[in-house]
């Protein structure tokens, strides 16, 4: 059969290799920006209050993590690991989207940051200041989320104290109390942004104080619970045992 | 309570026309007077102290969109803003940024607004079967009319371009002020333009997709024009646009 490739082939190639530049990619980046965002903001939201739930004890926190992994498909409730491992990259996968089409808003020539600091000099305004800690804060994210991801998808043992090891005796605190913020107002003043961007919130004063509470509020749980493995951590005896319920 | 008081100016003075003049900031004292505004002080500056100084009005009215400038950090019109409204008497002006300077605080806003007009065809493109002269225009739904004229209250000053960050960071970004005109004639029956030819314009990166959301020209345009609401309808509409 003849290999010419027909021209609505050659069209098709055509506009592949013009490829993002085309006008359309501008909107559905824009879209994809913020359905991405959407998403890990309120997967960030859920984690934290998930993670959190060893401020409840340990068999709490035993139990939601069995339930999320599966544990109901199972006969003796426990729940399978690799679930934690395919869900983190599912989540990696988000994030790589999110980072690509955000990193669009990075000024990245010296004359745009110039710009920015400027501006940010000369004019008093609040919401340009928080989309500014946005994008530091999405800077610092994109090196400390990969490292946090790739610990779940290559070590995904959770559990009371199995969490608390890693938290305590490997160190992964450090981590933690340097994404905790940085996710969290980065994640927050995000949701606010596609509120407003998109038109789906008007009342922007009440939005903004809700998020403003949120913030403290999600600042607050993840330092507690972070004090909390801290806590358990300190009283492991090494070789740790895996938690298991009465 | 405001009488008696005496204002400390700090102005920023630059000539780019005089080729050893250097951008600095220059203090100046003025005895307060009640109803006191910026303008009035920058009129009796230069009447009493220094006749170089260089800043543009013309209605005094926050008609003309003439007198914008940064005050203590706020872009805003000089003709509205009362002196009485800085509790400790001390006032910073500086000239718009992102315009050409013309010399102190007077900007060429009228050169970017005429650019502005012709990149983005800023005037109604009748119907084509609507060119006919002699023939009398259809009446307008009085809510059409006034949501028009909601929009069409924009005194072009500028303030909402000098108030974007996106805007500062990158020169070919249509701005806020490029939109509320968009959104104004894409609102107008009589205007033929389809989204399609709307999408051509400022659906892309220098327009409606370029737009952070900072909220600068919402939270400062002396108007008061509805810019988050408007740009978030335009972004809605263009992303439904050739999806
Ligand atoms: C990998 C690191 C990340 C980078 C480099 C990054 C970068 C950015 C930047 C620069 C923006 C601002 C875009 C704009 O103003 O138009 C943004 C928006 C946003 N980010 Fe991130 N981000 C990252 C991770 C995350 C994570 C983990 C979350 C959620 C927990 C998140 C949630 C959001 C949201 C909700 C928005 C608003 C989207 C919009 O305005 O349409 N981001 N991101
Ligand atoms: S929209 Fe408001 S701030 Fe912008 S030019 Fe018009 S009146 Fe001035
Ligand atoms: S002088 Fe006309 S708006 Fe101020």
């Amino acid at each position: 059969m003849a290999n010419n490739p027909s021209p609505a082939k050659v069209d098709l190639i055509a506009s592949a290799v013009k490829g993002f530049s085309h006008p359309i990619w501008a909107a559905r980046a824009d879209r994809l920006q913020s359905a991405s965002g959407v998403l890990l903001g309120l997967f960030i939201i859920m984690h934290l209050h998930f993670e959190s739930s060893i401020l409840l004890g340990k068999e709490t926190f035993y139990r939601v993590v069995q339930l999320l992994e599966g544990g109901m498909f199972n006969s003796t409730g426990h729940g399978y690991p690799i679930v934690t491992k395919v869900f983190s990259v599912f989540i990696l996968l988000v994030v790589i989207t999110h980072a690509v089409v955000a990193l669009r808003r990075f000024p990245a020539q010296i004359g745009q940051w110039h710009a920015l600091r400027g501006h940010l000099k000369g004019i008093r305004h609040k919401d340009t200041h928080a989309w500014f800690w946005q994008l530091i804060t999405g800077f610092i994210l994109f090196f400390l989320v990969p490292v946090h991801l790739f610990t779940m998808i290559l070590n995904p043992e959770i559990g009371p104290n199995l969490s608390a090891e890693r938290v305590y005796l490997d160190n992964v605190w450090v981590l933690y109390a340097l994404l905790l913020p940085a996710v969290v107002v980065h994640a927050l003043i995000g949701l606010y942004r596609v509120a407003i961007k998109w038109g789906l919130v008007s009342q922007r004063k009440v939005l903004r104080q809700v998020v403003k509470v949120l913030i403290v509020y999600l600042l607050c749980l993840g330092i507690a619970s972070l004090v909390a493995y801290i806590l358990i951590g300190t009283e492991l005896t090494i070789p740790v045992q895996p938690f298991s319920p009465h | 309570m405001t009488q008696g008081r005496t204002l400390t100016f700090n102005i920023f003075r630059y000539d780019p026309q005089e080729a050893n003049d250097k951008p600095k900031m220059v203090q100046y004292q003025i005895a307060e007077t009640p109803g006191m505004t910026v303008f009035i002080a920058l009129n009796k500056l230069r009447e009493e102290q220094d006749t170089s100084l260089q800043f543009d009005f013309v209605c005094r009215a926050g008609i003309c969109g003439s007198c914008a400038m940064v005050i203590n950090g706020f872009p805003t019109l000089a003709c509205r803003t009362l002196t009485a409204k800085y509790p400790k008497g001390e006032i910073t002006l500086m000239p718009l940024p992102g315009f050409e300077l013309i010399g102190d605080l007077s900007v060429n806003t009228g050169k970017f607004m005429r650019e502005l007009a012709e990149r983005l065809q800023l005037w109604l493109h009748p119907k084509s079967d609507d060119i006919d002269v002699h023939r009398l225009e259809d009446p307008m739904d009085p809510e059409e009319a006034a949501r028009l004229y909601e929009l069409e209250r924009c005194v072009e000053c500028g303030v909402c371009v000098s108030a974007c960050a996106t805007k500062q960071m990158r020169d070919t970004f249509v701005g806020a002020v490029g939109m509320m005109k968009i959104a104004r004639f894409e609102m107008d029956s009589r205007d033929g333009r389809t989204a399609e030819d709307f999408y051509h314009v400022i659906g892309n990166q220098d327009g409606v997709f370029g737009c952070m959301t900072l909220l600068g020209c919402q939270d400062n345009c002396p108007k008061d024009l509805p810019h988050m609401q408007q740009i978030a309808y335009l972004r809605r509409k263009m992303a439904m646009t050739l999806v």
